[in-house]
């Protein structure tokens, strides 16, 4: 009997361990204190908001400036400094409940008046993003914890396009009091953290908050974010536990670092798709039939495997959207695992169809009057990731359906002056670029990349493409009052741009984080942003892995 | 002498408003609008108009160079087009970081270098001098990020003794300041060898033996004191070389030099940026230029420069 309640009561013991070990991580207490070390791989140029779009940027002014409202990891949009908000009918005004019991970091109210000023000097002085609140009139205080914007004609996107980062409210008195230049070198919001150092090119470092709105947040003291431009250099400082997280790293280092236990890799698809602009100006890339031989001349699946180790691009199941963006819908066939499927048979039929062919036999095709077919292909090198091999197996798969085309490598400056130009000056006939969602929402690609209107010089239509039908879409679903509605514009809107293939649709790039494993609440968004101002740090497992700080 | 000094000195004042003057017009010349690359690529023409005209790039071409010239007249370098922080702010903490690890590359390039170079000469077409020779010819054909991240790799992972980044402790300028010197230690070696075998094949090396002078003295009083002379000029040369062409390794070592804030600048076509460290750059380069004549003064009695 007694032997029998030993195991009896072994066995409860062991269950009850077993229940333990099994429950899910979230469920830890998060503990308070330590630093966070965040590797970094570019500069910031400059942290005030209104002058600097970059992501590294962003990822900083996170941790001391906050939005209205935030975006989540599925690319839905939840309240932040604003807890409620109403609508018109027409969509033309929006008005904020704001959080009250907010400060700014130097001391002044977080209020209705500070969150109007913010955006009415955003368009007095032509902030950076300003083009992304279209029609934007003005914002006012209602009342003390009431802020309304006005627009001159209904904008659907508004809310998502808030939650972008530089849209963040920095300090309208130290704006004031210190100027522009002043805040190039120091944010002030009403963040968690408190920038305390900032060593241009070196890091910066911020401190917790100790009035902080949110009680018991943040967990950690302090965050330092330190700029390292190798990516292997980034590698070797997280497997040696110098810095506790880090972002993009190299692709073909993944699988590696996968197998350190003591380091987590996270790998998400971003909102950021490479595609080859066709200059529709050119003949031969007017005809629909063209591009769609191109788009299946494409073997994409290659190009993610050789250039991107499998792990640094994910195929593209729609044009121009990525899963998360609002309204997005595959647009995939039944059995197919991207748009456009490779394949070369079907390319050259479609060349054929369009009167290219062979007719000398020397490999590269003709049009009925015997002129070659052979285009010039513009790209960078190390503007974006693998942005150069791309370009060159583009030039390959294209030989496969015997299109010659010629590469032009451009400095990055060089580049972007080269891709600015209207349809009478451009010298591309194809260029090799990637369109990039920093809202999660389509509405700037709609009215910026396949307008008729956005055209360069004025907006990014780089392909001099015009649709009727794109143009009506794109304008409906700009305004749409109506949820459903709007999505269904969007998605007949991509289904357009599948029927006319206006580019070449190329793979979607994925964005990987690398933390030690003792980091936890830390986040990865599709939009290139990398939160972690609520992270902490389990300190038993630190010392476990020997990282003592 | 003083007035090689003074002259050279006199010189600086010149060849920096012409540095200015040609980096602008050459800004200018060269594709790229420092207004998109600030405004990113796909923002609309609206956007990129208000840029122009906040940060005066609207202006005409003559008035830019006026205004900018005025203020450099009274020592102000203007402000940077992306940080808005000034020019001399961004660039003298940079000169300083690379300044300092140019100078210590260049004393680690000469101390190794003088050491295996007299020692190859000593022991000239012995076994010695042939695996100097071999392993000065790696050192040269070994490019520099090569050399950086082998040394992080065996230095900082594999044995844990130093550290990868930062600038805090001696510990953090063993990696970069070998990194940085390991070429130039190879083609100073290369040049003391020759130099040595050169010296110590003349007449009065042969008298010095004869009268019994121990080897040490002729070697390194007698041979290498003439042999100085290109090995000085290779060293003022290296050393502008390590100024302005460290970018790989402070790239890897996270080191904030002058190097990466020049191609960061000329990649954004910040001019202020780009024309501030040049500049500064170039002042440098005439100085150590002078200083390696008035050097030449003192190693060669001969030379004067009346």
């Amino acid at each position: 009997m007694s032997t029998l309640r030993v195991v009896t009561a072994g066995i409860a013991a062991l269950s009850v361990c077993a229940i333990a070990a099994s429950a899910p991580a979230q469920d830890i207490k998060p503990q308070m204190g330590g630093e966070l070390i965040y590797a970094q791989a570019g500069e910031q140029f400059s942290l005030f908001p209104g002058r600097n779009l970059d992501s590294g940027a962003q990822d900083v002014w996170l941790y001391a400036c906050e939005n209205l409202v935030e975006m989540k990891e599925d690319g839905s949009v939840a309240p932040w400094l604003a807890k409620s908000w109403t609508v018109s009918q027409d969509r033309k005004k929006y008005v904020f409940q704001l959080e009250q019991g907010v400060k700014f970091h130097d001391g002044t109210p977080f209020n209705a008046e500070a969150v109007a000023f913010v955006y009415n000097e955003a368009k007095a002085k032509k902030f950076i993003y300003s083009s992304i609140l279209e029609g934007f009139d003005n914002a006012k205080a209602e009342s003390e914890h009431e802020v309304s914007m006005t627009f001159t004609s209904p904008f659907a996107a508004l809310i998502p396009n808030l939650a972008y980062r530089p849209l963040c409210i920095f300090s309208p008195t130290a704006y004031k009091t210190k100027g522009e230049q002043w805040m190039a070198t120091n944010i002030v919001g009403t963040g968690p953290f408190i920038q305390k150092e900032f060593v241009k090119g070196e890091h910066i470092r911020f401190v917790k908050n100790p009035d902080y709105w949110q009680k018991g947040k943040p967990y950690l003291d302090a965050v330092k974010i330190v700029n390292v431009p190798d990516p292997a250099v980034r590698a070797a400082l997280l497997e040696k536990g110098e810095i506790d997280r880090t972002v993009r790293l190299n692709d073909f280092d993944l699988a590696r670092l996968e197998k350190n236990a003591n380091v987590k890799i996270r790998v998400v698809p971003s909102t950021r798709q490479y595609y080859v602009a066709l200059n529709h100006t050119v003949p031969a890339l007017a005809h629909v039939n063209v591009r769609k031989a191109f788009n299946y001349a494409m073997d994409k699946a290659g190009i993610v495997k050789s250039v991107f180790a499998d792990r640094g691009a994910v195929l593209a199941k729609a044009p121009t959207l990525s899963p998360g963006v609002y309204g997005y819908t595959e647009m995939t066939k039944p059995g197919e695992d991207t748009i456009f499927p490779f394949n070369l048979e079907r390319a050259k039929m479609l060349m054929k169809n369009a009167g290219y062919e062979d007719r000398n036999k020397d490999g590269i095709v003709e049009d009925v009057k015997g002129n070659k077919l052979s285009l010039s292909l513009f790209t960078r090198r190390g503007g974006t990731q693998g942005d150069f091999q791309v370009a060159q197996l583009v030039q390959t798969f294209l030989k496969d359906i015997g299109v010659e085309v010629r590469i032009q490598v451009l400095e990055s400056a060089a580049f972007g002056d080269a891709i600015k130009l209207g349809p009478t000056d451009a010298k591309y006939d194809m260029a090799l670029l990637s369109w990039g969602i920093p809202t999660a929402d389509p509405d700037e690609p709609m009215m910026l990349f396949t307008l008729t209107q956005a055209w360069k010089p004025v907006g990014s239509n780089r392909m001099f493409y015009s649709s009727e039908e794109v143009d009506r879409l794109s304008m409906l679903a700009h305004s749409e009052v109506d949820d459903a509605k709007r999505k269904d514009y969007v998605k007949q809107w991509m289904g357009e741009l599948l029927r006319d293939a206006p580019v070449v649709y190329l793979p979607i790039l994925a964005l990987n984080l690398g933390s030690r494993s003792y980091v936890r609440g830390d986040r990865i968004l599709s939009v290139d942003n990398y939160p972690a101002p609520f992270a902490w740090l389990d300190k038993a497992e630190m010392t476990k892995q020997g990282v003592r700080r | 002498m003083i007035r090689l000094i003074i002259g050279r000195l006199l010189f600086m004042v010149p060849a920096a408003l012409g540095i200015i003057t040609f980096l602008f017009a050459l800004f200018h010349l060269i594709p790229g609008d420092p207004a998109i690359m600030l405004a990113g690529d796909n923002a609309p023409r609206s956007v990129v108009e208000a840029i122009r005209e906040a940060y005066g790039f609207d202006q005409p071409l003559h008035v830019q160079y006026g205004r900018y010239m005025a203020k450099v007249l009274q020592g102000d370098l203007g402000i940077s087009n992306y940080s808005r922080d000034p020019v001399v702010n961004s660039v003298i903490p940079r000169i300083i970081n690379t300044a300092q690890l140019a100078f210590l590359s260049m004393l680690f390039a000469m101390a190794v270098s003088l050491t295996l170079g007299c020692v190859s000469a000593m022991y000239w077409n012995r076994p010695l001098d042939k695996i100097v020779t071999v392993v000065s010819l790696l050192g040269i054909c070994t490019p520099v990020f090569v050399t950086g991240l082998l040394a992080i790799y065996f230095f900082s992972i594999y044995l844990g003794w130093l550290p990868i980044s930062g600038m805090s402790s001696w510990r953090h300028f063993v990696l970069p300041v070998i990194t940085l010197g390991a070429f130039q230690a190879a083609v100073l070696t290369r040049m003391v060898r020759s130099c040595m075998v050169d010296a110590l094949g003349k007449d009065y090396i042969t008298t010095a033996r004869a009268k019994g002078a121990p080897e040490v003295l002729v070697v390194f009083k007698h041979a290498l004191r003439n042999a100085l002379l290109p090995i000085v000029t290779l060293f003022g040369l290296g050393l502008g070389h390590t100024l302005g062409g460290s970018v790989v390794t402070e790239t890897i070592f996270n080191w904030p030099g002058l190097g990466r804030l020049m191609v960061n600048s000329i990649l954004t076509r910040d001019l202020p940026i780009t024309q501030g460290a040049i500049f500064f750059f170039a002042m440098i380069f005439i100085l150590v230029n002078m200083l390696v004549d008035l050097v030449y003064a003192w190693v060669d009695p001969r030379i004067r420069y009346d």
